[in-house]
C-alpha cells in the first residue's frame, strides 16, 4: 500500500507541532509528504500533476491545523481545483475510487471541549461532514481521522507515545488493532540501531523484547479460542 | 509475568541508555504494548473463566 501525506499549513516553520509530525515522519519508499504551501508558494496549483500524483498512491492522508472548523486556504483551493468532473466524479470520474482517504488534525482546543455540552458543542466526527462527504462522493473509503489535540500542552511521554501512533497512522493499514501494533513494534525493534545504544546487552534485550510480545499472542490466540469454543 | 516485569526494567533502562528521541519513544512503546497485551490477557481470562462458571454451561 502506498501512501500520500498532503499536508497544509501557512507557516509550518513556525508550527511546533507540524515539526514535531515532520520530524517522526516515517522513512520509507511507499510513503511520500507533500507540502502544498511549500510546493505552491504563489498558490497556483498544477492540477494535472496533483491528479497524476494522486492515481499513483493507495491511500491519500490530509494533515493540517484544524482552522475554523475546516482547513487552511490552500488546501480548500486543493480540494476545488483537483477534484474535479469527469476526474473524481461524475461521467468517467471514478480515477479515485476505491482509494482510501484519512484525515491528521492539529486542534488547539482540549479534546473534552468536542461535545455536546463542551464549549465547542460538536464532535470531530460532527465537524468534519463536509471531507467525510467529500469522500463518499469521489467513491473513497473514510478513514477514522487521527486528531491530536493541544500538542503545546503535551507532556514529554505523551509526545513519544505520539510520533509512535503518528508513525503507525501513517504506516499500518489497521492502526487500531492490537495483533497489527504488535507486528508494527516486532519490525520496528528488528530494524532498529544499535548504534545509538550505548548497552552492551541491547540485543538480548530487543530479542527477549520480541520473543515476550510473540509468546503473548500466543496465548492471547489461544485464551480468545477457548472462548469461542465455550461458546459453541 | 516476573519475566516481563524484569524485561520491562530492561528496556526502562535501554530506553535511558539511547541516544536516539525515535528510539526512545519505540522502546516506550514496547514497555506500554506489553503491558497493554498483559491487561488483555487478563480480561479474556477473566471473560473465560466468566463463562466456565455460567450455571447455564453446565449441564452441557
Amino acid at each position: 500500500m502506498k501512501t500520500l501525506v498532503i499536508i497544509s499549513h501557512p507557516n509550518i516553520n513556525e508550527s511546533s507541532s507540524q515539526q514535531f509530525l515532520i520530524q517522526s515522519f516515517p522513512q520509507s519508499e511507499k510513503i511520500t509528504m507533500h507540502h502544498l504551501e511549500g510546493t505552491y508558494p504563489d498558490g497556483q496549483i498544477d492540477v494535472k500533476r496533483e491528479q497524476a500524483l494522486l492515481k499513483e498512491y493507495d491511500r491519500i492522508l490530509f494533515q493540517f491545523p484544524f482552522y475554523w472548523y475546516s482547513s487552511p486556504p490552500l488546501l480548500k483551493h486543493w480540494f476545488d481545483e483537483v477534484l474535479e468532473e469527469h476526474f473524481a466524479f461524475g461521467y468517467r470520474g471514478n480515477k479515485l475510487h476505491g482509494k482510501e482517504f484519512g484525515l491528521i488534525l492539529v486542534v488547539g482546543v482540549g479534546e473534552k471541549e468536542y461535545q455536546t455540552g463542551g464549549q465547542e458543542g460538536f464532535s470531530i466526527s460532527e465537524l468534519t461532514k463536509p471531507y467525510q462527504a467529500i469522500a463518499k462522493k469521489i467513491g473513497m473509503q473514510y478513514l477514522k481521522p487521527l486528531t491530536i489535540f493541544q500538542f503545546p500542552y503535551m507532556k514529554e511521554a505523551q509526545k513519544m507515545q505520539l510520533l509512535i501512533k503518528y508513525q503507525q497512522w501513517v504506516m499500518m493499514e489497521k492502526p487500531d488493532s492490537l495483533k497489527a501494533r504488535e507486528v508494527w513494534i516486532v519490525n520496528q525493534l528488528e530494524e532498529t540501531s544499535h548504534d545509538t545504544l550505548d548497552a552492551d546487552e541491547s540485543s538480548f534485550i530487543l530479542d527477549q523484547a520480541i520473543e515476550i510480545i510473540e509468546d503473548n499472542r500466543i496465548e492471547l490466540d489461544e485464551l480468545r479460542m477457548h472462548i469461542d469454543n465455550n461458546d459453541q | 509475568m516476573e519475566d516481563q516485569q524484569w524485561l520491562i526494567t530492561q528496556l526502562e533502562e535501554l530506553l535511558k541508555k539511547s541516544h536516539d528521541y525515535k528510539q526512545k519513544a519505540l522502546l516506550q512503546a514496547t514497555i506500554n504494548l506489553i503491558i497493554e497485551q498483559e491487561e488483555r490477557k487478563e480480561q479474556l481470562q477473566g471473560e473465560l473463566d466468566g463463562r466456565l462458571w455460567n450455571p447455564g454451561n453446565w449441564g452441557s
